[in-house]
């Protein structure tokens, strides 16, 4: 190939480019000089802004006034419940909405009163973590056996009618590893951790839980958080629902 | 922070860009699918508002949520028919261009109706139709849409000028052929 060949190769690449002007000055200038003396380009900077412009007349399709409807009502407080939460257009009223995101951790206070709930350790990082992987709009594989791999204790995901499982990832929770597990459950979105037994016990208020009623349940204005240990390792949930519904969920 | 006013920043920053949301997920998703998708892109939106910096960058950060939504459904690869045939693509959009005859396009294109161009580029594999939808459909950026199919800006520069190319070469397409490919436009 001759050199006036490759460049007239490189060129024609950035005809597009050129037609969106999107190439840095100097390239759009040699692609300039270029057009002035080849007619296929030429043809091909008229074909790329014809198509170009043709697309962006096509008619857009809009939203429903339906959808319009209850996109404006997302993050409309509810009575008695978060202000995060939000109606599917499926879903009953009480099973709306997603996970604890956002929340001020001050604004957080569990049943069991001592300290907020979100200056727990390995609660304040679940929500931390919550919010992490929710910014990044969640990892985009479930891979059990992966996110398993390395730990020293089972990962053992929720088995409900209904739960499905979308996205799992490797974190660290008050300095043990752990695993996050992301379900949609009824209408909502479910977040897991499996943790070591040993970081539930090391939660004072936690454990203290645990040897009462058997698990650890906090709420704040609907949004629900369950502990508990089941098959060798701990499990925490975390979703924008009351406890007593999150309950259904335990193993 | 406190929740209405973060909502009417929510409202004012991302209700505007509703239609187009909705018209790029019905390149996704057909009827019905397609709203499900943009309800659940707001509502994930909603929870992961406070990492938005930039209000100006809404819509793109709105388009990344809801390619995400769209992939998880994994509807793309199911609603892709056997439709690609990208060597005579290539060939008719080749003839185009090498030819001193006047363009068929212009014409192909007045004829053609309301909303058959965003159809067609159905027919056309699917990273290069994303990519034509996101900037001459939406409007979006080469860096911005880089950012939102997480690929480098020249593999965005790249699949528009083909993909433009492909779709040219399926507009001119003979009618005969592509009666016998089963291709509509």
């Amino acid at each position: 190939m001759t050199e006036a060949a490759l460049e007239h190769a490189r060129l024609q690449e950035l005809v597009a480019a050129f037609a969106d002007g999107e190439l840095p000055p100097d390239e759009g200038r040699a692609v300039q000089a270029h057009l002035r003396g080849c007619a296929r380009c030429r043809r091909e900077l008229a074909l790329q802004q014809e198509l170009s412009r043709a697309l962006a007349k096509e008619p857009a399709r809009g939203a429903s006034a339906g959808l319009r409807r209850r996109i404006e009502r997302v993050g409309a407080p509810a009575p008695g419940r978060s202000a995060f939460l939000w109606k599917r257009r499926w879903a009953a009223p009480a099973a709306a909405a997603l996970v604890l995101i956002g929340i001020a951790g001050a604004a957080l206070r569990g049943r069991h009163g001592q300290r907020p709930v979100a200056e727990i350790p390995m609660i304040r990082d679940a929500l931390a973590d919550c919010r992490r992987v929710m910014g990044r709009n969640f990892p985009r594989k479930a891979d059990l056996r992966a996110v398993a791999e390395g730990l020293q204790f089972p990962v053992h995901p929720l088995d409900r009618p209904g739960a499905e499982l979308f996205s799992t990832w490797k974190t660290t929770l008050a300095g043990s590893p752990a695993a996050g597990l992301a379900y949609r459950w009824r209408g909502i979105l479910v977040v897991q951790y499996a943790v070591p037994t040993e970081l539930i016990r090391q939660q004072p208020e936690v454990a203290e839980a645990l040897r009462g009623a058997g698990f650890y349940a906090a709420s704040e204005q609907g949004q629900g958080i369950i502990a508990f240990l089941e098959g060798g390792s701990g499990t925490v949930l975390v979703a924008d629902v009351p406890p007593e519904e999150l309950r259904r969920l335990m193993l | 922070m406190k929740a209405e006013p973060k909502r009417a920043r929510f409202q004012s920053s991302t209700l505007p860009h509703l239609d187009r949301l909705v018209t790029l997920a019905s390149h996704w998703a057909d009827g019905q699918e397609a709203e499900d998708d943009v309800q659940e892109t707001y509502t994930r939106a909603w929870i992961a508002f406070d990492q938005l910096r930039d209000v100006g960058a809404a819509f793109p950060w709105l388009c990344q949520i809801l390619r995400t939504v769209a992939n998880e459904r994994r509807r793309t690869r199911a609603r892709r028919q056997e439709l690609v045939f990208i060597t005579e693509l290539e060939a008719a959009h080749e003839e185009i261009v090498a030819s001193d005859a006047p363009s068929p396009l212009d014409e192909l294109l007045a004829r053609l109706e309301a909303g058959r161009l965003r159809e067609a580029l159905r027919s056309i594999p699917e990273d290069f139709a994303e990519a034509i939808e996101l900037h001459d459909g939406q409007g979006l950026k080469y860096r911005e849409i880089a950012q939102v199919t997480s690929v480098p800006i020249g593999t965005v520069m790249s699949r528009i000028s083909r993909g433009r190319a492909l779709l040219a070469g399926l507009l001119t397409f003979s009618d005969e052929k592509r009666a016998k490919r089963g291709v509509g436009t």
